[in-house]
């Protein structure tokens, strides 16, 4: 091998053996995106107004300008934290990610120095010698220079399922296909061999497709889509209020800097300046709440695209099925037994009481080569590792299950002789001892192909009786083999036969290479075939997908027989539909004569596809509700992708291999899968599922479509209070009332008692059943629709507003302002030098007598908004049930959010009611429940709402308060 | 017709909450006596403020000019108008308290009942040098510029006069126990010297407030109360330079705040300017 120094000069040269990870944006960049997106631009306009006011003021002298430099700076401080909150959020959730893929340390198994050294995979040079066993990962793309029985499972390349064997023949020019080169994380599967590394890190194969990965471009999220319409729409009301509310205060004669103190008032009354942070909370609540059932997601915003999903392509192997070989049937005595092939079997119900299952067990359980890895009793069987080949380990557990400890079995009948498959025999073979002392007979047992199987048998047990092997019995043979083939199973024949004592003696010399013993006219005991079956839970998720509206698409590399097959297992293709050879093979016509649209199914080959133009393609996502595509490449899957994304379908892709990663990138959403999945797959992919099952897909769907819906419902309660915060100041303009909110309060509403509870709807269970309906459109069913906004502004927001004012005239009422003396003070009320200022009784007041009642204003309109909220906060749980429905204590978080806002008032009200600056006072108590009256009201008013919604629908009341 | 339909929604729905909220605020006022506030939470203490109301604290004029002390005159003679003594005879309405200080003046209930209260007398020639009978220009004419004090209307508010050793020696010698007394001085060491002889003039020549003309009973009850005041006059201010005065009123339960500058207390500025 290599010196150490040498090694180390070439590793100067190259860099470590490691994938360089996509290149990240840099740290700061994303906190300033944070800072200027959305909202933040309004705010940083109202602060840079608020200093230009605060500017002007100072040169003018005025009093107190610096109230303007602090809600400047508050404004400011409101945007840079909002901001670093955004992004601590967004960085958490990436973290995850980054943790999760440095979880498993590479080793290898270096020759250095004339040694044999262990060592971290990523300090691997070209040209160093490695050793590989089945099991291992290879490190790097390595030329093979010593084999021995060795496989490798490319499918994370090339996504070809069957191990590959590999020698040190060079077989092809294309490096891909010459069977003398490993790549770098492929697996060993079986056997060992050495190698000499010929690339490492990017420029080894798989680092040359990730790369390419990286360069495919990530579409904007339906979420985000939905937030920037959202901020446009609320951003667009700010503006055209502030600035209508502009030109009409300068046409009343406003000076132009108080037009603009009103601007800025104005801008921060109808920016919800916390619900961007509530958005990301909520969605970083449902991740956590996914990754406890195994979807991890690595973009916050996947976790609602995953609920507006509407095609599903997944793959077979590992999502759909279990990933490993058992044994679906039986066949003896001229009858099918279905065996049990659930994920954690302990039995096998079929009746085992003939004697010919006798002599089948024996011959399953003797001519086999797979054996548990030792130390392993404690595990369930069906977790046990096994080392051997798929079939052999399904039947190894197979009898396991069935006749208790195999490994004893075997040893006491022990192998004399022994015959391994290979491709021109087509059968294994072994001659064996029996367990009865009293029979000195040997036991030579055969499986394989079954119709080669067949060929060497002129017996066949029925009922643990040899009875000749007649065409009537032949027929029933083919029949039951047709049969299981059909179900896409992989079928073998087992037959036996005891060798005459008297011609075999126990000393008899048995020699497996000129075969000096009969391999013919045996006795054929029966067959069993094996599948990947599916998972236990995915025919019911695939079933609440087509109940959700959800089109699930099969892609798989498999044949199109055993794609079919498990496709109809789960209901991927129900039991009632047809494909189009299907319905030829009934009708006993040709494929061509067949109306294509009659076949709800499809299952389209790999080699199809790849003639078919584009608009083929589209007619058959089109046409068909249920397909499958066989023997596709991942190649192909792009293909597929890009498709249903033409018909403005949300889709998502699952996918494990590095090849898969284009597709999962192009995918609305790509899912990875954590167990089989290759690094690059899982960093292509928008989340990553940790147990690669299928159902736990569908649980994503449902979480993501809830969070969709309590979104709504969050900014439904958001908005709702910026009207009642609009309000004050567009009639302090118009009426010249004294002002009845201050933009400090509004910053502690909408960043203070709001935050809590408008997460709190995070938690809110879904109203019916979610899985029932259709995807949303991502066209039509927006996130925030007119019928939201204008129900929320235009109706509960002046009912909020409304209770407020209420509370705002009575607390000005009882301390000697009568409202008709209110209208129109606005200029002397505001003016300094004007300390005698005559109320509605005759008593004067000094300015800040007058300051310190409006601030008291300000709390009783802070209040009064606050507990009208509470209600807000009651009516929003539903958008179409009676809050009775849905009861008022299943979500108790609603309540800790009821709690908090109360609290959070009490505390401004009371605890830093003497605090000048933050514009609060400490309130007489029973202004606390001037609004309660409003407050019901809005539940009553909602509740009538959605009763008239329940009970008329499609009604014009529907098709508007409906949001 | 949906248009319509809408339109009609609006206008039932925007209708009913402005029903319930002319409603709710009639109710409210149902509640509200017209005689007296409900609370006076943030009324009281009262204020103490000056005439002529000046911006930004400060009078600044040119004994010469006429045109540049002309605001503050007028100020002083339209807030006098009422005082004048062909403003006082009706019977009816007012009443003679005398000129010493004495008692406050209980007139019975807040409510009509009996009808209107009546008010105290306050005549012009009190001020004397700052009534403007004399000296239509309050002073100004010759910079000794006259300025009236008053405490502030509250509704039921008492005055209680000072207890005497608590004022300070200046202004102890204005004690009466039925005056609030109000004194003026330098707000600033260094202005000490410059604020000259300071003349109070006031009810029977007492510098203060006599109790006798509390408490107030309302704009509906006393509606045309002469609140007692106190002329202020500077006849020897120093010229060219800013001098900073603060006057107050003392009492028991007159208070002065740091957030409040008008409280008890008002300060002003002087720049009078020799050409």
């Amino acid at each position: 091998g290599l010196s150490s120094a040498r090694a180390a000069e070439i590793l100067a040269r190259d860099g470590p053996n490691s994938l360089t990870p996509p290149k990240a944006t840099p740290e700061i960049v994303k906190l300033l995106k944070q800072m200027v997106g959305g909202f933040s631009i309004l705010l940083w306009i109202g602060a840079v107004f608020s200093w230009i006011s605060f500017g002007i003021q100072l040169a003018q002298g005025a009093e107190s300008p610096f109230d303007n430099l602090y809600l400047g700076v508050v404004l400011a401080l409101v945007v840079i934290l909002t901001g670093i909150f955004a992004y601590y959020q967004e960085a958490k959730s990436t973290n995850i990610m980054a943790s999760f893929s440095k979880m498993i340390p590479q080793h290898a198994l270096v020759i250095r120095d004339a040694e044999k050294k262990e060592m971290p995979a990523d300090q691997l040079v070209v040209g160093d010698i490695v050793e590989i066993k089945g099991g291992d990962r290879i490190p790097a793309d390595i030329r093979l220079i010593f084999t021995q029985g060795c496989k490798v499972d490319n499918s994370s390349l090339t996504g070809e399922s069957e191990p590959q064997s590999r020698s040190c023949d060079f077989t092809h020019e294309n490096p891909l296909e010459t069977r003398n080169i490993a790549f770098y994380s492929t697996t060993c599967v079986e056997g060992t061999a050495t190698g000499i590394v010929i690339n490492t890190g990017d420029r080894t194969v798989i680092g040359r497709i990730a790369s390419l990965a990286s360069g495919v471009g990530n579409e904007k999220t339906p979420i985000a889509i939905e937030i920037e319409h959202f901020v446009y729409l609320v951003a667009g009301v700010a503006i055209s209020i502030g600035v209508l509310f502009f030109i009409i205060s300068v046409s009343m004669r406003y000076k132009i800097l108080d037009s603009l103190i009103f601007l800025i008032g104005i801008i921060v009354a109808n920016v919800p300046e916390g619900l961007l942070a509530t958005v990301t909370v909520s969605l970083s609540l449902t991740a956590k709440r996914m990754a406890k059932k195994n979807c991890l997601v690595k973009n916050l915003e996947a976790v609602e695209t995953l609920g507006s999903t509407s095609i599903i392509c997944s793959d077979k192997t590992g999502t759909l099925t279990q990933n490993r070989m058992t044994v679906a049937h039986l066949w003896f005595d001229n009858q099918i037994y279905s065996a049990d092939t659930s994920e954690d079997q302990t039995t096998q119900p079929f009746d085992q009481s003939s004697p010919s299952w006798t002599a089948l067990s024996k011959i399953v359980t003797l001519c086999n080569r797979a054996e548990f890895r030792p130390g392993q009793e404690n595990l369930p069987i069906m977790k046990r590792v096994v080392v051997g080949d798929a079939s052999e380990t399904a039947l190894l557990k197979f009898a396991e299950v069935i006749l208790g400890d195999v490994m004893s079995i075997r040893a006491r009948n022990k192998k004399v002789a022994e015959i391994p498959f290979n491709s021109t025999n087509k059968f294994q073979l072994s001659i064996h001892e029996t367990d009865d002392p009293n029979d000195k007979r040997f036991l030579l047992v055969m499986k394989g192909a079954p119709e080669r199987i067949l060929e060497r048998c002129s017996t066949i047990m029925i009922n643990g009786k040899e009875e000749p092997l007649d065409s009537e019995k032949a027929e029933a043979f083919q029949t039951a083999y047709m049969e299981l083939g059909g179900m896409g199973e992989r079928v073998l024949g087992f037959c036996h036969l005891y060798l005459p004592e008297n011609e075999f003696p126990d000393t008899y010399p048995f020699d497996t290479d000129s075969m000096n013993f009969p391999t013919s006219n045996l006795c054929f005991v029966g067959l069993l075939s094996m599948i990947d079956p599916p998972r236990s839970t995915v025919p019911d998720a695939v079933s609440k997908c087509r109940s959700a509206g959800i089109k699930v698409i099969m892609v798989t590399g498999d044949h199109p027989i055993t794609a079919k097959a498990i496709a109809k297992s789960v209901g991927i293709i129900s039991a009632t539909s047809e494909t189009v050879e299907d319905i030829a093979k009934r009708l006993n016509i040709p494929v061509e004569q067949v109306n294509r649209r009659e076949a709800t199914a499809a299952v389209v080959n790999g080699m199809e596809l790849k003639d078919m133009s584009l608009q083929q393609l589209d007619e058959i996502l089109c046409n068909h509700s249920e397909i499958v595509f066989a023997r596709t490449s991942p190649q192909q899957k792009l293909i597929i992708v890009e498709g249903c994304q033409r018909q403005g379908a949300v889709v998502a892709v699952t996918g494990d291999g590095v090849n898969d990663s284009p597709a999962l990138k192009k995918a609305d959403i790509g899912i990875a899968m954590g167990i089989a999945g290759s690094d690059a797959a899982k960093n292509a992919a928008d989340m990553v599922l940790l147990d690669d099952n299928f159902a736990s897909i569908v649980t994503g769907v449902e979480e993501g479509r809830l969070i969709f819906d309590n979104l709504k419902k969050t900014i439904a309660y958001t908005l709702t209070k910026n009207i009642a915060e609009l309000c004050p100041f567009l009639i302090y303009i118009i009426a010249s009332i004294p002002m009845p909110i201050g933009t400090i309060t509004i910053l502690f509403i909408d960043l203070g008692t709001d935050i809590i509870p408008s997460v709190a709807l995070a938690y809110e269970k879904a109203e019916s059943d979610i899985m029932n309906r259709r995807p949303r459109n991502k066209r039509k069913d927006r996130l925030v629709n007119e019928q939201l906004a204008v129900y929320s502004y235009l109706q509960i927001g002046i009912m909020q507003s409304v209770g407020a004012f209420v509370t705002y005239f009575t607390v000005y009422a009882e301390q000697g302002f009568l409202p008709s003396t209110l209208l129109g003070v606005r200029v002397n009320w505001e003016n300094n030098a004007i300390n005698d200022f005559e109320d509605s009784y005759g008593q004067e007041w000094t300015k800040y007598q007058r300051t310190y009642l409006q601030w008291t204003g300000y709390t009783a309109f802070f209040v009064s908004i606050t507990i009208q909220q509470v209600a807000d906060l009651i009516i929003r749980k539903t958008r179409r049930n009676s809050i009775f429905q849905q009861g008022l204590f299943r979500n108790k978080v609603i309540w800790v959010g009821i709690f908090s806002q109360i609290g959070i008032a009490l505390i401004l009200t009371y605890g830093l009611g003497h605090v000048t600056a933050l514009n609060f006072t400490p309130l007489r108590f029973q202004y606390w429940f001037v609004a309660v009256p409003f407050a019901i009201l809005i539940w009553v008013y909602d509740e009538v709402r959605k009763l008239f919604i329940r009970r008329y629908p499609g009604s014009w009341w529907d098709k508007n308060m409906y949001y | 017709s949906l248009a319509v339909k809408i339109l009609l929604f609006y206008v039932i729905f925007y209708g009913c909450l402005a029903g319930i909220f002319i409603g709710t605020i009639q109710v409210m006022l149902l509640t509200v006596s017209e005689f007296e506030p409900k609370y006076q939470d943030r009324v009281a203490p009262p204020g103490l403020t000056q005439i002529p109301q000046v911006q930004k604290t400060e009078i600044s004029f040119t004994a010469s000019d006429p045109k540049s002390f002309e605001p503050y005159v007028k100020n002083l003679e339209k807030f006098l108008k009422d005082y004048n003594a062909d403003q006082q005879t009706e019977s009816i309405v007012f009443q003679d308290c005398g000129d010493v200080p004495t008692d406050y003046t209980e007139r019975g209930p807040y409510n009509d009942v009996q009808g209107q209260k009546k008010v105290c007398r306050f005549k012009r020639e009190w001020l004397e040098n700052c009534s403007g009978i004399n000296d239509p220009t309050f002073g100004y004419r010759d910079g000794k510029p006259c300025i009236l004090v008053k405490l502030n209307r509250i509704i039921g508010f008492k005055p209680k006069a000072p207890v005497n050793d608590s004022l300070p020696p200046e202004v102890m010698a204005k004690y009466n126990p039925y005056l609030i007394p109000v004194h003026c001085a330098a707000k600033r060491e260094d202005d000490v010297d410059k604020i000259g002889t300071v003349e109070y003039y006031g009810m029977g020549g007492y510098p203060g407030f006599a109790l006798q003309y509390y408490p107030y009973y309302g704009k509906l009850l006393q509606p045309r109360y002469l609140q007692p005041l106190v002329a202020v006059q500077f006849t020897n201010l120093t010229y060219d330079v800013e001098v900073r005065v603060e006057c107050r009123a003392y009492g028991q339960n007159i208070q002065y705040s740091d957030k409040d500058r008008f409280q008890g207390r008002f300060d002003i500025k002087f720049d009078i300017k020799s050409s």
